[in-house]
């Protein structure tokens, strides 16, 4: 799969996470920015990392600004950013999730 | 539950509603200079449609943002339209954007993702999204070894390169390692970015160590300083060229090991001598400002501005001395095009 554009998905409101995906060359880089990032940090990058491996995305830029999302909100996020990045919106592979 | 709603500007009763609400938040100024440059503008309605918030867009930078909190939870509004603003530049593909704001409000932005470049006491300026300022400082070529050398920068509009440009960048050649020069990439002067980009980089094509590079968003640029460009008030001038100054010493410097900054003495443009007042001020004494006296021919300073008027003037033989051959060629070669821009409303007498 490859990136085209910048795509993002998700707002800046409570219990939601907004992700900015952009095209990356060193492997999947994420720049989380997190109240809760202490407690849930690594667990926030391991569901964005993993959504992004199963869509088929090795070098990607990640831009995430979580306001207390759920892992399933997280993942949902992703895959909507990346689905824009890769201009596959039409297409959606829901089975990634 | 608040509604999103767009605010038409023109209709001069949103207007009014607009503008009363902003004042009561303690905004005043709403000069056309402010105003002209919103592209869109959005409101924030409770349930009995009452404005609540609002927030506008101009290109890339976010302005005019208020929310009243009463009766919501605290930030909720204001993330709502930040949010809400973001989304309709990024339906416009725009994916980085800068906000401009009293020193107060910075930390409420943090919250949002949006990263503070410098501060002063009364203002902040913050970036958020992609590409932001360190995929522009990846993109700046570097020599090996950098930390350990002498490296020196110099920003420049050059519009366009003189030998008064020349004079200052060979000085600098001269005493440092490696010289960086900064064309500033805001696309408002009568030699369009690109131009002044190449006539900078043929009139210094003979010195090995200088790097000719875009300003980009941070250097001299709509966004972080817009009283280049526009005449603005002394003291918003004076907090502008602070901003600018203060990211330039944060980020830009260390990031490429630059120890020095070359400056032009300024006789002439009361702004740009603003600005180098900012800049002895804030860069000192981590990074060390060389002020160079004006370069003269025939006991006369040279400028840019003196070059402009001569185009206008259709006085090409004047321009001779002035300019770089470089710079003569290109000018001779497209006096039509550019006596046209002139007359079209390009302002020549600004930077």
């Amino acid at each position: 799969m490859e990136i085209k554009t910048t795509g993002v998905a998700g707002t800046l409101e409570s219990s939601d996470i907004q992700i900015m995906i952009s095209k990356g060359t060193d492997g999947i880089q994420i720049d989380l920015d997190s109240e809760v990032a202490k407690a849930y940090g690594d667990q926030i990058k391991k569901v964005i990392t993993d959504t992004l491996k199963k869509y088929g995305l090795d070098n990607v830029k990640v831009k995430a600004t979580d306001k207390g999302a759920l892992d399933c909100v997280i993942e949902a996020r992703t895959l909507a950013a990346a689905q824009r990045a890769t201009e596959t919106s039409d297409k959606p592979e829901l089975g990634v999730l | 539950m608040d509604k999103v709603v767009d605010l038409y500007l023109n209709d001069s009763s949103t207007r009014r509603k607009w503008k009363h609400f902003l004042e009561k938040l303690g905004l005043n100024n709403f000069s056309s200079r402010e105003i002209d440059v919103i592209d869109h503008t959005l409101g924030l309605v409770d349930d009995d449609g009452n404005l609540v918030g609002t927030g506008s867009i101009a290109g890339n930078v976010l302005k005019y943002i208020g929310v009243c909190n009463e009766g919501a939870q605290p930030g909720a509004r204001f993330n709502k339209i930040v949010t809400a603003l973001q989304q309709y530049i990024f339906n416009q593909k725009i994916f980085h954007s800068f906000v401009f704001t009293k020193a107060k409000y910075s930390k409420s932005f943090q919250h949002l993702g949006f990263n503070e470049l410098a501060h002063t006491k009364q203002a902040a300026f913050l970036e958020s999204g992609t590409p932001d300022v360190n995929a522009f400082l990846d993109t700046i070529p570097k020599v090996k070894d950098q930390k350990n050398k002498k490296v020196a920068a110099i920003v420049m509009n050059a519009n366009p390169f003189t030998l008064g440009h020349r004079h200052l960048i060979e000085l600098a050649s001269q005493e440092n390692d490696l010289v960086y020069v900064f064309v500033v990439a805001t696309n408002a002067s009568l030699f369009n970015t690109d131009e002044r980009m190449k006539l900078v980089q043929a009139g210094t094509a003979d010195l090995k160590n200088v790097f000719v590079v875009s300003g980009g968003d941070y250097m001299v640029s709509r966004a972080t300083f817009p009283a280049y460009f526009l005449k603005f008030p002394d003291d918003l001038v004076a907090t502008q060229t602070q901003i600018d100054a203060n990211v330039f010493k944060n980020i830009i410097a260390p990031r490429l090991f630059i120890n020095s900054r070359y400056i032009g003495t300024e006789p002439f443009s009361r702004t740009t001598s603003f600005y180098n007042q900012s800049l002895i001020q804030v860069l000192e004494p981590s990074i060390k400002v060389v002020l160079v006296p004006r370069f003269e021919v025939n006991g006369q300073v040279i400028t840019a501005t003196k070059v402009r008027q001569l185009i206008k003037d259709d006085n090409l033989l004047a321009i001779q001395k002035l300019v770089p051959s470089t710079t003569m060629d290109f000018i001779k070669n497209n006096k039509e095009i550019l006596q046209d821009r002139i007359k079209k409303g390009m302002n020549i007498d600004g930077n």
